[in-house]
């Protein structure tokens, strides 16, 4: 009798959720291991901007009860590291120096916020909004009816500005090129989308106009915890620095699989690695677009979680294409105000 | 005000300081002001084998028992820590070492086996402790530290502490605190998930840190204790270790003698000339004493014999818990040999039994056998000691000058059975002490009506015990009147029965306890009082026959329910709620 096959899914957010409930209805037999960083079983980090309302109970956002996990037989591992993937043993490392073999690995490691290279070095003065951990920091950080300075504002800052707003707290939004990531907004629209900005509460500055940002640094006795420097020689303050330049692939640990790496993990349309056992879904990989003729990203709730239910198919023996389910242009309400399509979750 | 009530349990191989660890933080968490109850779980190897888990409740209100689901569970080892991650609680801690030095086989480390409702924490344990000390061995201490920042402990009580468990080895003292302050560091800025919140105790408490066996030796010295006689044994030998400091600073002898026999022969001696003499031993032993304990009867010689009992038969289980030596305890050795066998219930109830049973001893005069277990011996609580010793010093019945002369009789048949005593040396006070039946100057006689006369003295004068002064035999807890159910037990059981006690009661069943101390002679109408209240009755117990169930049927002629468990653990309280909760239609039918 054949052991069963062990599907091991790396990531334990929408694509790797969606993709280990797939393969267990499909793979009744077979073991399912999820693998994450995450001390947190799954939880709703679209909800985060609750934690400065107030919600500081992580049980509040967890979207599956512990029963779930042990209902569908899927094992979760958290708090455990992939250091390395030998594609050819099909056996992953682990940090705590465990050795884990699967017969089909299958990376939804996400993304963690990107940070330009040469604001690295003012990262502590900064608070992020990655983790659960990031944000109660963040919020405790916050004094009522603070002034928080969302350095790049993409949509994942600008939902949480929006809650900011309406919290009472004064919400300046350093724009760059990163603003309203991964929206593609053009030269011509870009005016009518700041303008929103204004027009929805938020302050807006303009870093290209101030020469760029040229640095973050704690606040002067008696002024506001922290400052923003601009290579024009001016600055601004406020009582807490959030930066959201979008995200980058969390994929370390498969440099030097074998598999083909552009910025993200490059994939067939069918989700597929250039190994047969190793598939992707989500933040972390670059689908091939025949329509482009290039390998992109695709973002949202609902592509994600796709994206993780289309890999699993895939894994367990269909062989379908990717179709992107999510509208993903920023728009602009009756009342004046931006809408992003990827601040719809259910 | 907010209360504490956090279990934590340390798991660990034999030899990693698992157990240090477990004292450690139980004395500092008392130091704290905490109440605590701790009960240490070893292999009866002596290191490198096995198993070990420290086990402490930690608490700001009264509980009598440990609880069966850990908040916390410390792994210092990942074999022996994977099977007790099932013991914690949903949003309870788990911290364990989080980098292996070996490379380790598929599932082979503690997170793979945390379930989704539980809290990781992998720590640097071992790279901590090699950065603060050196080496590895401080990893309990690294652990220690934390736990302790994690949860926002001070570290205050843990100096103190570690400072006084190596106040003759400074620098491994140092060694010690380095660790623990390089675990603190990081507990402290780990980001607590968990819901584990340790509230400030409302006021410090003067109660001290005791386990049972320490009691016992407290008790002892309190009582005035002139001599013991000892052979070790698991779980006893601490009472002689404890005492083997103690007595000599007060100018009291302690001999260890070279087995059992020996330690109650000579302790019968030593009772026989008029000191307070006591030896201590387990089941085994009690087995080889079982016939010199006939002669200290038959002589009505005072002594005291602690027995702390362990899983048998044979060597059995020696490091495990077990309530199975009732039975010798009571009735073990040749012929009618009545003694007085009492068991405390708690830990405070150790020092109470330990300073009484000299009472006894010297008024009833006869040998007193105070049963224990491993369970109470070794479990820690935190205890309010009285400031004055609460024993009288002399208990003897006095004996007036007329007694004393040529036809003195050392077996005078006396009203309540107890005869003046005189002691050697004593003028006027010469007679004869044998094994033999005698007569009442202790002159050998066979006939049969003394024979008759004389084992009635014996058993008879004993039933005084049931009113000695300042102790109850028995006691009731819980509601009045008449009940649904009743849980009768004995021993250590009595803390698991009366947590269980509470929690039917908050199920809405009108259930009593009632905790029997004094074992023999019986307090037979107080027990048959509290079975009659009860629509049933419900008797857990540590041992397969039901030894104390049995004693119970044959005194009473009532019947009772069993729940009898022999696992090496001690009683799991959730368990005897839902023995409460099967028996509620059985009371409801009695009770029709």
């Amino acid at each position: 009798m054949n052991a069963p096959r062990h599907h091991v899914v790396v990531g334990s957010g929408v694509a790797g959720n969606q993709a280990a409930e797939t393969l267990r209805s499909r793979d009744p037999e077979s073991r399912v291991t999820m693998i994450t960083v995450s001390k947190l079983p799954f939880f709703n980090r679209y909800d985060l901007p609750r934690v400065f309302r107030g919600e500081r109970d992580w049980r509040k956002f967890i979207i599956y009860p512990a029963e779930y996990y042990l209902d569908n037989r899927i094992s979760l591992r958290r708090a455990t590291q992939v250091v390395s993937v030998d594609s050819a043993r099909r056996t992953l490392f682990l940090a705590h120096n465990e050795t884990l073999h699967f017969d089909t690995l299958l990376v939804a490691s996400g993304a963690s916020p990107y940070m330009p290279a040469e604001l690295v070095e003012y990262r502590p003065q900064m608070h992020g909004f990655g983790s659960f951990r990031d944000a109660i920091a963040a919020a405790d950080a916050l004094p009522k009816d603070g002034h928080v300075i969302l350095l790049g504002g993409d949509t994942i800052g600008l939902d949480l500005g929006r809650t900011l707003l309406d919290i009472g707290c004064r919400v300046t939004v350093v724009i760059e090129k990163h603003t309203f990531w991964p929206h593609e907004v053009s030269a011509d629209e870009r005016p009518r989308y700041i303008q929103a900005l204004t027009d929805m509460g938020f302050e807006v500055v303009d870093a290209a106009a101030r020469g760029q940002i040229a640095a973050v640094r704690a606040g002067e006795p008696g002024l506001a915890a922290r400052r923003v420097l601009f290579r024009d020689g001016s600055e601004i303050h406020g009582d807490i620095v959030m930066p959201f330049f979008g995200v980058a692939p969390a994929l370390d640990f498969m440099l030097g699989s074998g598999v083909d790496i552009e910025r993200g993990l490059l994939v067939q349309p069918n989700l597929r690695t250039t190994n047969d056992a190793i598939y992707a879904a989500g933040d972390v990989c670059q689908i091939w677009s025949d329509a482009d003729k290039r390998y992109r990203f695709y973002y949202g709730w609902k592509n994600v979680r796709a994206m993780g239910e289309l890999a699993a198919h895939n894994v367990t023996g269909a062989d379908e294409p990717w179709v992107p389910t999510q509208d993903e242009g920023l728009q602009l309400t009756a009342d004046g105000r931006i809408h992003s399509p990827f601040w719809e979750y259910a | 005000m907010s209360k504490t009530d956090i279990q934590i349990a340390i798991c660990g191989s034999a030899g990693e300081g698992t157990i240090a660890a477990g004292d450690i933080l139980r004395s500092a968490l008392a130091g704290a002001g905490y109440r605590i109850i701790a009960f240490d779980a070893y292999p009866a190897e002596i290191r490198g084998f096995g198993k070990c888990v420290a086990r402490l409740r930690v608490t700001t209100e009264q509980v009598y028992s440990l609880k069966e689901k850990s908040d916390v569970l410390v792994c210092l080892n990942d074999e022996h820590g994977i099977p007790h991650i099932g013991e914690v609680r949903d949003y309870g801690a788990v911290i364990y070492e989080a980098k292996s030095i070996v490379p380790l086989a598929e599932g082979a480390h503690v997170s793979a086996h945390i379930r989704p409702g539980q809290v990781p924490y992998p720590a640097h344990i071992r790279e901590l402790s090699e950065r603060a000390t050196g080496g590895p061995r401080s990893r309990n201490m690294v652990a220690l530290g934390y736990l302790a920042g994690l949860f926002g402990i001070t570290r205050e009580p843990f100096y103190k502490i570690i400072e006084a468990k190596f106040k003759k080895k400074a620098g491994v003292a140092e060694q010690n605190r380095k660790a623990f302050d390089a675990g603190y560091d990081e507990g402290k800025a780990t980001f607590q998930l968990d819901d584990v919140t340790f509230a400030p105790p409302e006021h410090k408490s003067e109660a001290v840190m005791l386990n049972g066996n320490a009691a016992v030796a407290r008790g002892c010295m309190d009582a005035g204790i002139d001599n013991f006689f000892g052979y070790p044994i698991t779980p006893a030998t601490t009472i002689m270790e404890k005492l083997a400091v103690e007595m000599p600073k007060a100018g009291k002898r302690l001999v260890q003698t070279e087995d059992e026999i020996a330690a109650i022969a000579t302790t019968i001696g030593a009772g026989y000339t008029g000191a307070r003499a006591a030896t201590a031993t387990s089941g085994p032993g009690l087995a080889l004493m079982s016939e010199m304990l006939g002669l200290g009867i038959m002589a009505e010689v005072p002594c005291v014999v602690f027995v702390s009992q362990r899983g048998g038969p044979a060597t059995g289980i020696p490091t495990k818990t077990e309530q199975s030596d009732l039975n010798i305890a009571i009735y073990g050795g040749h012929g009618d040999a009545p003694r007085i066998v009492i068991a405390p219930t708690n830990v405070d109830g150790c020092y109470r039994c330990a300073g009484k049973a000299f009472e006894m001893a010297e008024r009833y005069q006869t040998p007193v056998i105070v049963l224990l277990d491993l369970y109470i011996s070794n479990r820690y609580e935190t205890v309010m000691l009285p400031g004055k010793p609460p024993f009288a010093p002399n208990c003897d019945k006095p004996l007036a000058e007329q007694d004393l002369g040529p036809g003195y009789r050392r077996f005078a048949l006396t009203d309540d059975g107890v005869s003046p005593r005189a002691l050697p040396g004593m003028a006027g006070g010469m007679h004869v002490v044998t094994g033999l039946e005698h007569n009442e100057l202790g002159r050998v006689n066979e006939q049969a009506d003394m024979h008759e006369t004389m084992s009635k003295k014996r058993h008879e004068k004993l039933k005084a015990a049931l009113n000695h002064p300042d102790f109850w035999p028995c006691r009731r807890f819980g509601d009045e009147g008449q009940v649904q159910v009743g849980i009768l037990a004995w021993g250590s059981t009595f803390g698991e029965a009366l947590e269980a006690m509470y929690r039917a009661q908050k199920e809405g069943i009108r259930c009593a306890a009632m905790k029997v101390v004094m074992l023999s002679p019986f307090p037979t109408e107080a027990v048959a009082a509290f079975i009659d209240s009860c629509d049933a009755v419900l008797v857990p117990e540590l041992n397969y026959q039901g030894q104390f169930a049995n004693l119970v049927q044959s005194r009473l002629g009532r019947q009772v329910h069993r729940y009898d468990r022999v696992t090496g653990a001690p009683m799991v309280v959730e368990d005897i709620v839902e023995q409460v909760r099967r028996l509620i239609p059985s009371a409801s039918q009695r009770a029709a």
